[in-house]
């Protein structure tokens, strides 16, 4: 690679659309603050050159709150770019060069790309483009990321960046200290001066970039020059950042009309109030069930499984086979009764893919509009109870969809508690799309009475170990701040390609763990093994929750996608061996009951396996023991 | 005016009651650390029935309990209103404040709780005594620095400071441009607050919005 660039920028600025633009693949793009909470690379080719393109998760200051800003200065700090392309909404000025004036005193090269430029012009702002380059000593460039405007020309100009001539300096004393805290760092650590100006102000997140040896010196320096600065240091840098920045935008800037407000704003106001916000979030959810529940999950799944994949498919491969194979052992393997192409691709491509893909439609939607930030608005304050802010909506509402990605957008969260508790309650209580979908798919020809009673024990659950677990656990919850974009129309063509990105991910994590088990199931049933399961997990499944012990092999596959669990109890009450009680209690059992495979690695990667462990094996007891719970209570008060 | 003696026992009082704060009721800690000059302030304080002794431990009497509070009250009101009004130095603040806080009657110091918005900490975060200025005049006196928390939907305020003890938090909110000197336009405070800072709209939490400090617009 010849060169890498970083782009930085504020979040919700617009990055993931230039990082497309620049190298042609696809990062997601969303309306929320924090969706991209890992690294995307890609390489753009400009110029005969190659160019390794990072984009980072979106971050106000360089002096990081939560674990996907400290991504970002991980990425300046070690990776060691040739360049930085800050990206900024051109309509807020100010939050732009706050950051600007940080990324200068990394000296490393950069340009500034003032994206929006568009909804700027539309609300009267005038940047004087040439003054800004002029001040600041770096390439400006303004763009449409949408569009594709001003693009090209950010193109040719990335490859000359400029350290910029615009530095900050402070008071003698304090620039000595400075001076003598460079020397002190070893010579090969990135950004000198910035991880000085960071270490003087007490941040204790930049130590981690010296070694021990150096940080002891520094600690001398800072205890020896503390009075050197007259009031706190991080505030004294800050003034300065920010008076340097007010005082170019007086030059730069110019707001000509205050745009009137728009009845799409008036909406976005809408939606935070009492009323009629509350009727909103019940409307959303209304409409997700329709979609997903009713219209996904019944007529969809039906028509793929009945029609297509049972009429047409199936048949035409088991006769194929059939006729093909000779060895009976491979042909029941491929299409026996825990076959291949039987189970393992008809629950995958017929019963979940459908229902996935109407969930990540339907989420693209919300995200792209900016809605789900307003909802973590309405849910704050019920979020408080289990120990959490409105902010972990965006990883609860995605867990309905897979919990697997949403245990991993947990990492927005800023305390440790924070992130173990939504771990915990995604690995509790919130069903992922899939298994929602055949859940409500099974509840469709019962009694209200088992929806009711279904939903009553999950969300009973969330707030018993939610709040619980909040008392419980060590550690804070953070003060709920968070930036809420303007309400904007999604446009269908990022939601389907953020859909289909999101599904190859989710295709290639659970097609191969459908495979795996129900290869496990084959074997355990060919060793004649499932008779001796079933035997041990008959006081469990028989006696404690009252079911048929045939149910256990979906538990078993439970283990590996807790939809394909609920796939096989869906084919179980079609077959009329549950009756509603035993329904309730056996999707009860499978919703609480520990999450797929897949979630599972995701939750030994994000908190070490001890946890994991603790968590998966409490969440079982819990599971089990409370389907006990339940199927006493509904014979003893004959609730059904 | 009060007689150098009198300032002497108030100042002294006043260092106990920030000992007490720290868990410190040793008296031979507190001889060893006690900065207020005469060394015989400790008998003119028993004598005046200001302090008892109760074993190894110092303790303040019910008349000393009182006076205590009230310098201390004084002394943190002083060094707000001296950063936060008059932009002293912080090194220069801690002299003035001892100065100020012996000349400041009662009313006068609750004029200045009234006018800072009855702030809950001094400079240095450690909690100012409340007032009866803070018990009842809240509501009756419009106070001109108050928390974000009081003002109404849809009025104004520029930032006058913010009271954060964290180093994350802090920087987080001003990295939103929430900084002493913007104007904040706050648009409803149920279910969460919610504020426009520049062209960007924040919501915020209860406790978030209590700890921003506005002047009313």
């Amino acid at each position: 690679m010849d060169r890498t660039v970083v782009l930085v920028g504020n979040p919700n600025v617009g990055k993931s659309v230039i990082f497309n633009r620049l190298t042609g693949r696809y990062a997601v793009v969303s309306n929320y603050p924090g969706t991209t909470v890992d690294l995307s690379r890609g390489v753009a080719i400009i110029g005969g050159q190659n160019v390794q393109v990072i984009d980072t998760p979106g971050t106000n200051s360089l002096t990081p709150v939560s674990e996907d800003e400290q991504v970002t200065r991980d990425v300046l700090f070690r990776e060691k770019p040739h360049a930085v392309i800050q990206v900024a909404d051109a309509k807020n000025l100010q939050r732009t060069l706050l950051l600007t004036m940080e990324l200068l005193e990394l000296n490393i090269p950069m340009v500034l790309v003032l994206n929006m430029s568009d909804e700027a012009r539309e609300r009267g702002i005038r940047i004087d483009r040439a003054a800004v380059e002029k001040l600041l000593g770096i390439p400006v460039i303004e763009t449409v990321g949408t569009t594709g405007e001003g693009v090209a020309e950010l193109k040719k100009r990335m490859l000359h960046p400029r350290a910029g001539s615009t530095r900050i300096t402070y008071s003698q004393d304090i620039e000595n200290l400075i001076g003598q805290i460079v020397t002190a760092l070893p010579d090969d650590v990135a950004a000198r001066r910035m991880l000085a100006l960071m270490l003087a102000s007490g941040d204790a997140s930049a130590r981690r970039y010296v070694a021990v040896t150096a940080l002891e010196r520094i600690d001398k320096l800072l205890a020896q020059g503390k009075t050197v600065f007259p009031k706190d240091p991080q505030l004294l840098f800050f003034n300065r950042r920010r008076s340097r920045a007010d005082e170019i935008i007086g030059v730069v800037a110019n707001v000509e009309a205050k745009q009137r407000s728009s009845r799409l704003a008036r909406l976005g106001e809408l939606c935070m109030r009492p009323f009629p916000g509350y009727l909103a979030v019940f409307a959303v959810l209304f409409v997700m069930y329709e979609f997903v529940g009713v219209f996904a999950a019944g007529f969809l799944v039906n028509f793929f499984e009945k029609i297509i994949f049972g009429r047409y498919i199936n048949p035409q491969l088991v006769a194929f086979v059939d006729r093909a194979v000779a060895w009976p052992l491979l042909r029941d393997f491929l299409v026996g009764p825990y076959g291949l192409i039987t189970m393992a691709l008809t629950y995958a491509l017929a019963i979940v893919l459908p229902i996935v893909s109407a969930f990540f439609f339907f989420f693209g939607f919300l995200e792209d509009s900016g809605y789900l930030p307003r909802l973590s608005v309405m849910l704050d304050r019920v979020f408080r109870r289990f120990g959490l802010n409105g902010k972990a909506v965006l990883p609860m509402v995605l867990g309905l969809g897979c919990g697997t990605m949403a245990a991993l957008g947990s990492r927005i969260l800023e305390t440790r508690k924070e992130r173990l508790l939504v771990i915990l309650l995604l690995s509790l209580t919130i069903p992922c799309s899939a298994q929602l979908g055949v859940i409500l798919g099974l509840l469709a020809g019962l009694s209200w009475k088992v929806t009711a009673l279904w939903l009553l024990s999950i969300t009973g659950s969330l707030f018993l170990v939610g709040s619980a677990a909040d008392r419980l656990l060590p550690g804070v919850r953070s003060p709920f701040v968070l930036e809420i974009p303007p309400l904007r129309r999604p446009s269908l063509g990022n939601i389907l390609s953020k859909v289909k990105m999101r599904l190859l991910w989710y295709l290639r994590e659970a097609v191969p763990l459908f495979i795996l088990g129900t290869t496990i199931l084959f074997v355990v049933d060919r060793a004649r093994l499932l008779g001796l399961i079933e035997r041990l997990a008959r006081p469990f499944v028989v006696h404690l929750l009252g079911l048929p012990v045939q149910v256990t092999p979906a538990f078993i596959i439970g283990f590996m996608r807790r939809d394909y669990g609920a796939a096989g109890l869906y084919v179980l009450a079609r077959d009329g061996i549950l009756d509603p009680r035993q329904i309730l209690v056996s999707i009860v059992t499978m919703t609480l009951f520990v999450p797929c495979i897949a979630q599972c690695f995701m939750v030994v990667r994000e908190q070490g396996l001890r946890i994991a462990l603790l968590i998966f094996i409490f969440v079982s007891l819990y599971a089990f023991l409370f389907g006990g719970f339940l199927n006493y209570t509904v014979i003893a008060l004959h609730l059904l | 005016m009060k007689t150098q003696k009198m300032a002497d026992m108030e100042e002294a009082l006043g260092e106990l009651w920030r000992l007490r704060e720290r868990g410190e009721k040793r008296q031979d800690k507190i001889r060893e650390q006690h900065h207020a000059v005469p060394p015989t302030i400790f008998d003119d304080l028993r004598d005046k029935n200001l302090i008892r002794t109760v074993g190894t431990e110092v303790e303040l009497t019910p008349e000393g309990e009182k006076i205590a509070r009230d310098i201390t009250r004084r002394h943190r009101l002083a060094e707000r209103l001296l950063v936060d009004v008059l932009e002293v130095k912080r090194e220069t603040m801690d002299e003035a404040a001892c100065e100020v806080e012996h000349i400041i009657s009662e009313d006068v110091a609750d004029a200045i709780c009234t006018l800072l918005g009855h702030p809950r900490v001094c400079p240095h975060g450690s909690a100012i005594p409340e007032g009866p200025c803070c018990k009842q005049a809240a509501v009756n006196v419009e106070p001109i620095v108050l928390p974000l928390s009081g003002l109404s939907v849809g009025e104004k305020g520029k930032v006058a400071y913010i009271v954060t003890a964290e180093h994350p938090h802090l920087h987080k909110l001003l990295s939103l441009g929430i900084v002493p000197g913007t104007e904040i336009h706050l648009h409803q405070r149920a279910p969460s607050y919610v504020i426009t800072v520049n062209e960007t709209q924040i919501a915020l939490d209860e406790g978030v919005a209590s700890q921003i400090y506005v002047r009313r617009a």
